[in-house]
């Protein structure tokens, strides 16, 4: 179980939970922010930071954006547990359905 | 409860199972799990309550996520807990648990490690619970050597009741309870655990899952009580309270780890270092030198005296939180009071049979107050 960060975030990027997050487990990608779901610890602390409320408990997250339950745990399939976003930098890459994603004005 | 057998209870848990040492491996008593487990396996079906942003998810993750390591029954593994925040912790661990009285979670645990040897047994305490009114029950659980597993969060401040200030709160604390600033002098947690004798003392931090995942085993695997103290964020009532030893560049400086075995070294590439002060004896942070490099302090866990455990636990400052050590201080083998009690039994047994309660409580020292004496 984990937090996950859903479409409205693509492209915007406000990086408010980033500060909220204290186990720095939120990871940065060239147009979306992903939540590594093995280090997430459930505590909620960015959900109500969002100001494009674009993150959900796993379970809640909005029918037209249940794809995106999988794209947070996806992104990490090679990369596993960097074990902090702050030392790990940025990610190379957006997932594939977050690439293709038209572009979206803040 | 009810499937496991009492007559295998008392197989485990009487005669035979002591080593004669009164040191007996942590954990080999409990049963082990059938199945492997994972994560998942240690989550109840209750929901977290807890503020967002918490520490205590994180430590309750890490815990979860350590706990398949250990392989034990789930059935055989409870955690007991006083009152605070941290305290809602057995509600979310699917094992048994107890939220317990006040203070009185190690006196619960220890009568339930010393009489069911085949369980694993944790306490989760606060500052609060631990060291203000449990302060007591603290102590005396660390000097007898109880197998159980201390995890005390100390977030400095008293959460469930708004943020009035604790045992571990500094000098000088601001909140609605010390408008003017506390006057109270701080309780080191660690400190006070080497003077109450405790075997096994560490202290890790929440946000560390590695770290605190490291300390957890080694705790677990420790013969007796261990004291684990665990830095732990309150966001909403004393939050920032550990940024210093958080702050990658900050923490640097300020967090010594300590590593049995190894040179005490920290700061930018191990510039700094803790050697003894050769006129007082005690212990100091000096820049590392090359006249000085060969007196730094090499860590050993297993001294006898606590005497340089002690003093680690000093180095700190308890206003910047500067010097922090973390890691294990103070890990060393002495005799368990479980095994020891259950070593008693069997001798009592052997010299006198096995007792009968009912005859012992309508024995000799037994009399009725009747009229004829009230009038006597």
């Amino acid at each position: 179980m984990a937090y996950v960060i859903a479409q409205p975030c693509v492209d915007i990027k406000d990086k408010a939970c980033i500060d909220e997050c204290p186990v720095d487990c939120i990871y940065e990608g060239p147009r979306k922010l992903y939540i590594q779901p093995d280090e997430c610890v459930d505590c909620g602390a960015c959900e109500p930071v969002c100001p494009v409320e674009s993150i959900f408990f796993e379970d809640d997250v909005p029918d037209q954006w249940s794809d995106y339950r999988k794209v947070d745990t996806e992104i990490f399939a090679d990369l596993g547990q960097p074990g902090g976003a702050s030392a790990a930098g940025p990610l190379a890459a957006d997932h594939p359905l977050v690439a293709a994603q038209p572009e979206q004005a803040a | 409860m009810a499937e496991t057998s009492t007559e295998g209870v008392g197989a485990r848990t009487g005669s035979g199972t002591g080593t004669g040492t009164g040191t007996v491996e942590a954990l080999t008593l409990v049963p082990k799990a059938v199945a492997t487990q994972s994560m998942k396996d240690f989550k109840s079906d209750q929901e977290v309550r807890w503020c967002p942003g918490c520490g205590d998810y994180a430590v309750l993750a890490a815990v979860q996520g350590f706990m398949p390591e250990l392989g034990l029954a789930k059935e055989n593994i409870v955690f007991v807990s006083g009152i605070g925040c941290s305290s809602r912790f057995p509600y979310y661990m699917n094992t048994y648990g107890m939220h317990s009285i006040h203070g009185r979670a190690p006196a619960i645990a220890t009568g339930l490690a010393s009489s069911r040897r085949d369980l694993s047994v944790w306490v989760v305490t606060g500052d609060g619970d631990a060291l203000s009114i449990g302060g007591n029950h603290l102590i005396h659980a660390l000097r007898r050597n109880v197998n159980l597993k201390i995890l005390l969060f100390n977030n400095r401040i008293y959460g469930l009741t708004k943020g009035q200030y604790s045992p571990t709160s500094e000098v000088g604390k601001i909140t609605k309870s010390t408008p003017m600033g506390s006057l109270d002098a701080p309780f080191n947690p660690v400190s006070l655990a080497i003077g109450a004798e405790a075997s096994f003392v560490a202290r890790t931090v929440d946000s560390d899952r590695k770290h605190l995942t490291g300390v957890l085993r080694e705790a677990a695997a420790h013969p007796g009580t261990a004291l684990v103290e665990i830095y732990q964020n309150c966001n909403i009532f004393n939050d920032g309270a550990f940024d210093v030893l958080k702050d990658k560049q900050q923490a640097e400086e300020a967090v010594i780890r300590l590593e049995h075995g190894q040179p005490i070294r920290f700061g930018t590439d191990g510039n700094k270092a803790v050697v003894r002060d050769e006129m007082t004896g005690d212990l100091k942070v000096v820049t590392v030198t090359a006249e000085n490099e060969a007196h730094i302090l090499v860590h050993n866990t297993h001294t006898t005296s606590p005497t340089t455990a002690f003093a680690l636990s000093r180095l700190a400052d308890p206003d910047t939180l500067h010097h922090t050590p973390i890691g294990v201080f103070r890990s060393i083998q002495r005799p368990v009071y479980d095994t020891q009690m259950a070593e008693q039994l069997d001798t009592a047994i052997v010299q006198n049979g096995k007792g009968d309660l009912a005859a012992l409580l309508a024995g000799n020292d037994t009399w009725t107050v009747g009229r004829a004496a009230r009038h006597a």
